[in-house]
């Protein structure tokens, strides 16, 4: 695990930034909340917005955004896999298509690895700084929350299962910039693929929410699969980790025997 | 495989290698004997580059096939025995010397023995320092290191010494020949003939992704035109005239000019026929110029024009 090892390393001050950032967003967050809650004006002024448009803010049916599930959802489970998935596809998109692009790539490969250990060592290493940021959004959020009664009423687990679907979520992306970069060797057309696939999931998946002709596409967006009902009362379904890890397991596949096959740049 | 008991260091039939509608490398036939200094000449853009790519197996030939060190470039096995100095370095700018020095001795996991500290040592660079901060000699300092570390049984170093101060390259020259003389193999590709003559036994000369010739450094020598002039006692218009005619007339004579009692004379080969048939002419003063390797070297690469 050398390889691996060494993304972690060379990783490590850009990971710390995001992991304050994150800690960052669950401060504000939380700070907030009390300003927000029982503030049922609020909701009036919601009610009236098109569905559309709440669909985009992140509120689904009945659920008040002024309420601890409702202001979650919206708030911080809303901008948590942006978050992620930007950070997700920059590192997906530099495993192996931006190393490759900058020169080091073959350097490294002149030594005792094939190919694949590479490639795979360094998607594991994406995988794991994508869920450490991740996991201290939520662990900041479990902290800091409890004392605002922002967790009131709510089950513990659904609040950490959907900070793991959005990681998985954002992973899912990763791993198309890490295909992309892997078949391409390029950084830039890894991320523009990633961003693209993400923002037309997004779209589509509120979209979805709001027009009936959009129904049948919506299982197409990974954000449906994340984002089908309120995360945090009824916790993510299955759906929202079984799909993401089997398009993450595919791309990484298809996109590891290409990199093998092809000539580097 | 019964080829890999031939003990070549380097091995490759019919190599070839397009890039679109470019022939980067056209059927390379070129054997590298274990502990010989191969050097692989011609101008950028020739396919020496495209080459030691492929023997390293970033890039996949379109017909033929190559063998290193007994096996495939693609194995790990062979490349931990491989210390490659690539054209053009690129090293993350963050890392410091350390960071690669360890990084590449892990993968190899091949015993140091104080090596790494002696080589940096030598070249005098300081590991600690990032490398977007190291000066162009400084980064090819590292390279080098890099590739010479792991005593590498073939070297393959491409175009070695772009960036290199005559000091340093001097360095690296002594560096090669200690590495031959434990019993390493070196493949030197280079544009730069003194270069390949100080270090190499045999030349491959490349034109076009094709190989021109593959000699000894003496052979080439051998072959190579002499430029001598011949300055005759008399320096009569006539008498200069009927000498050219004659000596021009000589087999390995390729070029024949007179002025003022002066025959200049370019031979190929030896220049005994020409100095005989002169010799009736009262030849006062022979002046000879240096045998020019460049010169033949230039010769293949001329052909390049044509067509």
């Amino acid at each position: 695990m050398i390889v691996f090892e060494r993304l972690l390393r060379d990783r490590r001050r850009s990971t710390m930034g995001w992991v304050l950032g994150m800690v960052a967003y669950s401060v504000f967050t939380v700070a907030f909340y009390p300003s927000l809650r029982g503030q049922t004006s609020f909701d009036d002024v919601y009610e009236d917005l098109p569905e559309a448009i709440k669909a985009l803010v992140g509120t689904y049916g009945e659920v008040s955004i002024s309420s601890a599930p409702g202001y979650l959802q919206a708030r911080y489970f809303g901008l948590v896999p942006v978050l992620l998935l930007i950070f997700g596809i920059g590192l997906g998109a530099r495993a192996i298509g931006g190393s490759e692009e900058d020169g080091t790539l073959e350097l490294l490969l002149s030594n005792p690895v094939t190919r694949r250990r590479v490639a795979l060592e360094r998607l594991a290493a994406v995988i794991v700084l994508v869920a450490v940021v991740g996991a201290t959004g939520v662990i900041s959020l479990l902290a800091l929350a409890p004392p605002v009664g922002l967790f009131d009423g709510l089950r513990l687990i659904n609040v950490v299962a959907a900070t793991a679907a959005a990681t998985a979520l954002a992973l899912a992306h990763a791993a198309i910039a890490y295909a992309v970069g892997a078949v391409t060797g390029r950084r830039g057309t890894a991320v523009a693929v990633a961003t693209v696939i993400a923002v037309t999931g997004y779209l589509l998946q509120g979209l979805a929410t709001v027009s009936d002709a959009a129904q049948p596409l919506r299982w197409l967006s990974p954000w449906f699969w994340y984002l089908r009902g309120n995360v945090v009362i009824n916790g993510p379904g299955p759906e929202a980790f079984l799909l993401p890890v089997a398009l993450l397991v595919m791309v990484a596949a298809i996109a590891t025997v290409q990199f093998e096959r092809r000539d580097l740049r | 495989m019964s080829a890999s008991a031939s003990g070549a260091a380097i091995r490759t039939e019919g190599l070839t290698k397009h890039f679109g509608d470019i022939t980067a490398l056209d059927g390379l036939d070129l054997t590298v004997e274990r502990g010989e200094v191969l050097g692989f000449l011609g101008p950028n853009g020739s396919g020496k580059t495209t080459t030691i790519r492929l023997l390293l197996d970033f890039l996949r030939p379109d017909a033929g096939r190559s063998e290193v060190l007994g096996g495939a470039g693609a194995d790990p096995e062979v490349r931990r025995r491989i210390g490659y100095l690539p054209a053009d370095l690129h090293l993350d700018p963050n890392h410091r010397g350390v960071d690669v020095f360890e990084l590449f001795g892990r993968l190899r996991g091949v015993p140091d023995h104080g090596r790494l500290a002696g080589l940096v040592d030598r070249f005098d660079l300081d590991p600690s320092r990032p490398i977007g901060e190291l000066s162009t000699g400084n980064r090819r300092k590292l390279g080098i290191i890099a590739a010479f570390a792991h005593a590498p049984d073939l070297l393959l170093l491409d175009e070695p010494s772009s960036g290199l101060d005559p000091l340093l390259q001097n360095q690296f020259h002594q560096l090669v020949a200690e590495s031959v003389d434990e019993g390493a193999t070196v493949f030197l590709s280079s544009h730069a003939l003194a270069e390949v003559e100080a270090l190499a036994t045999r030349v491959g000369i490349l034109r076009q992704g094709q190989l021109a010739t593959v000699s000894t450094i003496d052979d080439l020598r051998r072959q190579a035109r002499q430029r001598i002039d011949l300055h005759l006692a008399d320096s009569g218009r006539d008498i200069a005239v009927e000498a050219l005619t004659a000596v021009a007339a000589v087999a390995g004579v390729v070029e024949a000019t007179a002025s003022l009692g002066v025959l200049h004379l370019v031979v190929e080969g030896s220049v005994d026929a020409a100095l005989k048939a002169a010799t009736r002419f009262d030849v006062q003063r022979i002046v000879t110029h240096d045998t020019d390797l460049e010169d033949i070297f230039l010769r293949y690469y001329a052909t390049e024009s044509d067509g």
